[in-house]
């Protein structure tokens, strides 16, 4: 590249582009704040999962929850019986060619899932249902000819 | 499930990536509006899911930023080609570029030169000179061979010297 290309290049270089609007900056702050809101609410979910469990054993060995003893004395053996389970891929995203801590270039999918499980107590007819969102990530290495 | 508790640090990263982006994103979108859209989109893409994952995270941000273009355009159901679907960085009515370099008549003029430049030699010169961007990253980014995207780079710097007088290029 002779002088006169490299002098127009550095005279390029110094211009500065234009940054995003202040909205801009304001929308990238509010949505990664509902992202954080949204992930500690993901993180709860082990813990009703737990719960749910806690609750299904104490019912099938028909122990009443602590909070029962101000209850009337009538020990009652419930029981839920998983009735159904669901499972609905509702998208499907292509995230692009990413790289991995390798090096190596891949192509990235994600697929994102809500699972659903469902039990019902067939004498009370009450049932109790469990809806956990998923996500699947697929990273497929690629090579370019 | 990739997201993670976000501190704030994401501030300086879009203080200093976002202009470059934002740059960028104007070569592959009709309007300023429509860049913004896809900066904004792509940063975040970037921020909750691959900040994590290693290498160039300059390369990874200018990716996702051109993802976010094409989910556009295809949410927006254009059929035209790439090219066609650029305005070359706007209409002319906003500015590309904030600092004047001798007046602010010298970065009209370098930027009305930017805009008549093919789309494919643009693209390159933009990702080579504003986004840091090496010949071979602009390769994977482009999909195309590193030789093809220095050619182009020299064609650009090339047409704009000759539409650029001499009086022009030196201020």
């Amino acid at each position: 590249m002779d002088n006169e290309l490299r002098e127009l290049e550095a005279e390029l270089q110094r211009l500065r582009p234009v940054a995003p609007s202040p909205a801009v900056t304001a929308r990238v702050g509010r949505t990664l704040a509902a992202a954080r809101r949204n992930y500690w609410g993901w993180m709860a979910l082990p813990l009703a999962a737990a719960l749910v469990g806690w609750i299904y054993l104490q019912d099938r060995a028909g122990v009443a929850p602590a909070s029962a003893a101000t209850r009337p004395a009538a020990p009652v053996a419930v029981t839920y019986k998983p009735v159904s389970a669901q499972n609905v891929w509702y998208e499907q995203r292509d995230d692009g060619l990413v790289t991995l801590a390798n090096g190596t270039t891949a192509r990235r999918y994600r697929s994102s899932y809500v699972d659903t499980f469902t039990w019902k107590n067939p004498r009370t007819q009450a049932s109790l249902r469990w809806s956990v969102p998923r996500t699947v990530e697929r990273v497929i290495p690629v090579s370019f000819q | 499930m990739a997201d993670i508790p976000d501190d704030e640090s994401w501030k300086d990263w879009f203080e200093r990536y976002g202009p470059k982006l934002l740059l960028c994103a104007r070569q592959w979108t009709r309007s300023l509006a429509d860049a913004e859209d896809v900066v904004q989109e792509g940063f975040v893409r970037f921020w909750r899911h691959q900040r994590q994952l290693g290498g160039e995270p300059q390369a990874l941000l200018f990716t996702s930023v051109r993802r976010a273009a094409f989910d556009l355009a295809r949410r927006n159901a254009r059929r035209s080609d790439r090219e066609e679907r650029s305005d070359g960085g706007g209409d002319g009515a906003e500015a590309l570029f904030e600092t004047p370099l001798a007046g602010d008549d010298r970065r009209q003029v370098i930027e009305a030169a930017l805009r008549r430049l093919p789309a494919e030699q643009r693209e390159v010169l933009t990702l080579k000179i504003w986004g840091d961007l090496t010949f071979e990253q602009i390769a994977i980014q482009l999909g195309i061979s590193p030789n093809t995207a220095a050619s182009r780079y020299r064609y650009a710097l090339g047409a704009l010297r000759d539409v650029l007088t001499p009086a022009d290029c030196h201020g």
